[in-house]
């Protein structure tokens, strides 16, 4: 979130998140490369850097797609998610040097154009043992290209958050494009079978992971809300939402946050303006209601973001009787302000607050 | 019309587009984007530069949103 873009959004616990990753990667392919000149001394440089940058691209990979669902499981996981985008690119560049070795180790050393040797030099596309697997690594390399150059929020804005979003969800054909990259490449010229079991493994623990986080979310949503009282329907008991957190309640298809907040009550939509990120499952920080996806911030009392910034969403009605919480799910134009619902404190609770 | 000349020709189609892309990103990251994009005013050097790449697959979007404003 900021006035004017900058290059990199940048903050000291991004620049930590950074270091770390660069760390990670450059001792992984350091380690890989001495164990694979130790090993196995008739490699060329080339064929280790190749092999190195593949094995960390797609464990990368991993990561980055089980953040996601993780965080939807246990919010410990969000600092992680603050910062996919960075290991996106990270991922994208590892890549990207993998697949430029491999062009120049493959096809440059020929009379023919490195691009048209790659889809022309093994033209077997109807043979599975033979199939030309590197136009496959080619093709999600490309995807990664297009996911890389427009991480940039400047991008979100230009084409739109819902094509964004589309564009990005390519990932997962990306995905399968390199799994069927390394299977049909690993058919070709490994013999050990461990990296062929380790992708599965990956692959196996990314659907689990995927329809678990998957499962928890339909079930909230088909959640029924039966008492209904002049517009209003009664979701909760005010102690089942935590202080500075929400609960989210999907009513009529709609997904509604309501955060409690110096002992009142506020209902926002549960859908972040700048990525469509979940509200409901951020925090308040400094006051405001903080997506946990890229950090982008509302106040409760009006779901709008606090000056100079202009983002607004819809916010509701929240009443407190007794201990009941009612919500109306009829959203106020985005940016309405309304007063928090007092949550109404037993007797017994303050004098075990102040005991 | 063999596989390897069709190749040849979607490749010379990118090169060619792409190159119409770096072309129109020059004026674009100085003027253009500050036209189609209000957060853009006073925005770093290095995120003009962290665009061209996105400018040069996207400049036909681009150029009409400019365009128009």
């Amino acid at each position: 979130m900021g006035v004017s873009y900058l290059a990199v959004g940048w903050n000291r616990q991004k620049k930590i998140y950074d270091w770390f990753i660069f760390a990670f990667c450059v001792l992984y392919l350091s380690t890989f490369i001495a164990i694979t000149a130790i090993s196995n001394p008739d490699y060329t440089f080339e064929t280790a850097l190749i092999r190195s940058t593949a094995t960390l691209a797609i464990l990368l990979l991993h990561v980055i797609l089980s953040i996601g669902p993780l965080t939807r499981i246990n919010k410990k996981f969000l600092p992680l998610l603050y910062n996919r985008r960075h290991l996106g690119v990270t991922m994208f560049t590892i890549a990207l040097i993998h697949g430029s070795f491999s062009i120049l180790q493959f096809h440059a050393l020929g009379n023919v154009n490195p691009f048209v040797s790659l889809f022309t030099a093994n033209t077997q596309y109807n043979s599975v043992s033979k199939f030309p697997f590197q136009a496959l690594g080619f093709f999600a390399l490309v995807i990664f290209f297009l996911m890389a150059i427009t991480s940039h929020d400047f991008w979100l804005h230009t084409l739109s958050p819902k094509i964004w979003k589309t564009l990005h969800l390519f990932v997962y054909l990306a995905y399968f494009l390199v799994i069927m990259h390394v299977m049909l490449g690993v058919v070709q010229y490994e013999t050990n079978p461990v990296l062929f079991v380790m992708v599965l493994a990956g692959a196996a623990a990314l659907i689990t992971l995927h329809l678990v986080a998957g499962t928890r979310e339909v079930r909230k949503d088909n959640q029924l809300f039966k008492l209904k009282s002049e517009g209003f329907v009664y979701v909760c008991e005010s102690r089942d939402v935590p202080d500075n957190c929400a609960k989210i309640f999907c009513i009529d298809k709609e997904r509604i946050a309501l955060f409690r907040f110096e002992d009142k009550l506020y209902a926002i939509h549960n859908v972040c303006k700048h990525q469509g990120g979940p509200l409901g499952e951020g925090q308040i920080i400094d006051g405001c209601i903080t997506c946990p996806w890229h950090g982008y911030q509302y106040l409760p009392q009006n779901g709008q973001s606090p000056l100079p910034f202009k983002e607004k969403v819809n916010t509701y009605h929240v009443k407190v009787a007794g201990s009941q919480v009612w919500l109306n799910p009829q959203p106020l134009p985005e940016g309405t302000e309304r007063p928090g619902a007092a949550i109404i404190i037993p007797d017994n609770q303050i004098i075990e607050n102040v005991k | 019309m063999n596989i390897a000349m069709i190749i040849t020709i979607i490749l010379i189609l990118i090169v060619t587009y792409l190159l119409c892309g770096l072309l129109f990103a020059i004026p674009f990251v100085i003027k253009g984007v500050n036209r189609i994009d209000e957060t853009a005013h006073g925005g770093s050097i290095g995120f003009r530069i962290i665009i061209i790449p996105g400018v040069m697959v996207f400049w036909p979007l681009l150029l009409k949103k400019w365009m128009k404003k």
